[in-house]
This record gives structure tokens, sequence and C-alpha cells, in this order.
């Protein structure tokens, strides 16, 4: 294998809202075609630092860096960084006025003036990736939620993106519907795609990751692959996080 | 009411289009035809029917350009309302609070008599004083139907499109707007039905619209019974009308079937 390059890089990276800091001094880095595991306990700044990367959450000081550009309000380069970095959301955040099929060319069809043809073509492919190629035509409400949240992939995926952020994808799922997800997600990640997923899937984090990142109060806790992590935790705490999320 | 009409297996475009196309179809004849109906009958309304006929055509005339721009004003002030800067939300809540605090009836005598004054050599006539004083009104009342409608879009959403890449434009365009539009659709439609009826207050001013003309006929006949029976029939009439064309255009934003 080829030296890892580091795609995007965290420096020093803080956020507080009010008096809470929820990220101090956050400083790693992602690489391209890694997968990345976040877990923590919840207000541990693992979302955080995700919605920092694309901005979604301004960070207070330090820098982050998508592909070798700073993240900063600037609409040009931000516009053009939010392409390259897709992102799916706990709550899936599908647009209810739009049908599955519009959900997914809208991006490629106002940022790239894919025409509406040929985006359609391309939509139907990323459907059929994830397996709903025959509900290309309804609206969210008519989709269980392990559907929405398969067609949110896809329009992520639309753009063509070099990494994917994945926001607790499952954690508003129904039981029987996390591993449709995760069988997508799965997919993903053997197809090579740099993926940072926030999650409290320990199954899919012992197998899939390459890399698992534990936070713990804002900062990163323990740094390590799965096999390491999940053998030998660095401390306690993390045996007992571990052990609550019962794998 | 009309949307019921249509084959079931027309899809919910079809329906909502063959709908607005019928109502407005109805709206046309109605107005075209309704001195030749009137003057079938007996007095004081058959001799008068042409006056009545002119007199809702002015309503509706008055209705549809105050509706129009006081949409485009509402829109531009519940933007104003939800801007970042300071000075902006100010003015659109000024503007708010004064048009909501005083009566429409002063508004529109404050525009033909005292607008003048205020500034030399604008004399605006009758009908214009009265588009402007409605649409003020109107557009008032719009600019709170359609922030209400712009903060329930839940955040997620705008989220989701700059996430994509979306720049502000689309975001508000492609998301925001046609969610919010949905939502404030209902309140936009009260607001424009209370306003065909408020355009009767213009016949302070001298506008010969719909109520003028009842009241003219009304007091050089001696008929009160007939006459303003006959102008809130026609008043019926009209409001009848425009909410099938707004059920319409409430029908085809409905993706999710909720207002059956």
């Amino acid at each position: 294998m080829s030296q890892p390059t580091p795609y995007i890089v965290a420096d020093r990276v803080c956020k507080s809202f009010g008096t809470h800091q929820v990220l101090r001094d956050v400083s790693t880095h992602f690489n391209t075609g890694e997968v990345t595991v976040i877990i923590g306990a919840s207000g541990s700044g693992k979302s955080t630092l995700l919605r920092a990367i694309n901005r979604l959450e301004p960070h207070d000081s330090g820098t982050i860096t998508v592909g070798g550009v700073p993240v900063t309000d600037d609409p040009h380069t931000l516009q053009q960084q939010r392409c390259e970095v897709g992102m799916v959301f706990q709550q899936f955040n599908l647009f209810g006025h739009l049908s599955v099929l519009d959900n997914i060319t809208l991006a490629p069809r106002r940022i790239r003036r894919t025409p509406r043809a040929q985006a359609n073509e391309q939509a139907m492919v990323l459907l059929r990736r994830v397996g709903l190629h025959e509900h290309a035509h309804k609206y969210p409400w008519q989709l269980s939620g392990g559907q929405q949240q398969r067609v949110a992939i896809a329009r992520a995926l639309a753009m063509a993106p070099q990494v994917m952020l994945f926001d607790e994808p499952t954690s508003a799922l129904d039981p029987e519907m996390v591993q449709e997800v995760l069988d997508v997600m799965r997919e993903l990640a053997r197809g090579g795609m740099t993926m940072i997923v926030v999650t409290h899937e320990m199954g899919f984090a012992r197998e899939v990751a390459d890399r698992v990142l534990f936070f713990d109060q804002g900062r990163i806790a323990h740094d390590a692959p799965p096999a390491a992590f999940f053998n030998d935790p660095g401390n306690d705490r993390i045996r007992a996080f571990i052990g609550r999320m019962g794998d | 009411m009309l949307i019921a009409l249509w084959p079931h297996h027309w899809s919910r475009q079809q329906r909502s289009n063959a709908t607005l196309v019928s109502a407005l179809v109805l709206m046309v004849l109605a107005l075209a035809l309704l001195g030749q109906v009137l003057s079938f009958l007996p007095e004081p309304i058959g001799p008068n029917a042409q006056a009545f006929s002119a007199g809702a055509r002015t309503t509706l005339w008055l209705t549809l350009v105050s509706g129009s721009v006081g949409l485009a004003l509402g829109t531009g002030a519940a933007l104003a309302r939800t801007a970042r800067w300071t000075a902006l939300r100010w003015v659109a809540g000024f503007y708010i609070w004064v048009i909501r605090g005083t009566p429409l009836l002063v508004q529109i005598l404050f525009v033909y008599f005292a607008l003048p004054v205020l500034v030399p050599g604008l004399n605006l006539p009758d009908f214009a004083a009265a588009v402007v004083a409605l649409s003020l009104n109107v557009g008032a009342y719009n600019a709170e139907a359609i922030r209400a409608g712009l903060l329930a879009v839940p955040r997620g959403q705008t989220e989701a499109a700059r996430a994509l890449g979306l720049g502000r434009f689309h975001v508000f365009f492609d998301v925001v707007f046609p969610q919010a539009f949905k939502i404030s659709l209902p309140p936009l439609v009260s607001n424009f039905v209370a306003l065909l009826k408020d355009s009767s207050l213009a016949y302070a001013i001298g506008v010969v619209e719909l109520t003028n003309v009842g009241n003219r006929i009304q007091s050089a006949t001696f008929q009160p019974i007939a006459t303003l029976t006959t102008v809130a029939v026609t008043y019926l009439l009209l409001t009848t009308l425009v909410t099938q064309i707004s059920n319409a255009i409430e029908y085809r934003f409905d993706v999710e079937g909720r207002s059956r």
C-alpha cells in the first residue's frame, strides 16, 4: 500500500457553547481511504467535530484543513469543500417536498449544472446501489426510516465526495432497520471510500473501521486500530463504555 | 369542492390544474355574465345591473392588484424580519407594528388625504390610493404568515442543503421557500379573502367598487334589502371562487396528502 495521505487535518480545535467547552484542543488527521469510527458518550464532542469539518458549527480556535485548504467562512472555498465532503445526519433530513429522485439530483443539477436527464440517470445508479431504485418517484414520508437514511446516503454520494461523514446514522432507527443502513455503509467502505463515522454500533466499528477514536469530555482519549482498541482499552473509562454498549 | 369532481386516476397535478383552470374560467364567466344575469332581475336590480357588474370588476381588480403587491411586500418584510442585519429587522418590525396597530380605514384616508400634504405633488387618484393603502395593509399581515412558515421549516433542512454545498440562493429557493410557502398558504388565503372584503372600505375615498355601488343604489331607490343582498351574494360568489383557486394550489403542494 502507498503512504497514507492525510485528507482532513484538525489542529488544536476548540469549540464552546456558552461556558460549556465541547472541543478542547483536538488534533488529529483522517487519511484518504481510511474508515475512522468515533465513539464516546453523548456530549463528548464527537458530533461537534464532524459538524465543524463542514462548518455547520464554526470552531472557535485552531485550524481544520480539508484537502490542504483551511475551513473558513469564505463562501467560495467553503462551498467547494462541502461538495467534497458528504454528510449523513441522524435525522436523515431529506427534503420533504421533493421526490426521492429530486432529493438526489438537486445538488448536482444546481451546483454542477448537470442536465436533468443525466442527473436522473446517475441518481438511478446510486439508488440501485442502495437498493431503492423502485422507490425513485416516492416522497420521503412514504419510506421507512431505514429507506430514508439510504436515500440520504445516495443524496450525499451524488456529489461524488472525497469523504463521507456519518453523524450517528442509525441512532434514530428501529432496531430492525439498522442493519440495512450498516450494510450500505459497509459496501461503501469496501469500495475504498474515506469515511468518518460517529456511531454507537460497536460491531460495525470492530468489523469495518481501520481506526477507532474515543472521545471523552471534548478530548480524544484513545486512538487505536479496532483490534487493539477493543481487546486492550486504554483505561477503565473506555472499558466501562464498551461494556455498557454491550455489543 | 371542485377537486373532488375529477376522475380518481388523475394525478395530483392534473387535478390541481383542472381545478385551477375551471375556477379561473368560472371567475371570468361570472364577471362577464354578472351584468346579464342581474338584468333579468326585477327593480331595483335589473335596471342597475351594469353598475353592479362594473362595481364587482373594480372590487376584484382592486383585490388582485393589492393582493399581488401585498404578497411581494409581505415576502420582503418577512425576509427582512428574519435577516441578519439589525437595522433591516427593525424597519420591518416597525412597519408591521404600525400597520397592524392602526385601522385600515385610517390608513386609506391617510394615503388619500394626508400623503399629498406630506409629499407635495403626490396626488394619487382614488383607485391608486386605495391600492397603496390595501397593499401596505395586507403586506404586513402576509409578512407574519410567511415568517411563521419560514420559522416552521426545520433547521435540519437548511443544514442538509448547506452540507450538500448549495449556495445561499439555492438553499432558500429550492429548500426553504417551497416548504415555508406550503405552511404559509392557508393564512395567506385568509388574508386574501379578508382583503377582498376589506376593499369595500375604499368606498370612503370614492372608489366606485361593489359596496359603493350598492349603497348608492339603495339610497336612491329606498330598497336596501334587495340591493344589499345582491352586494352580499356577489361578494360570496367572488370569495367562493377565490377559495377554489387557493384550494387547488394548496392541493398541489400537499405531496404528503395530509389535507383530505
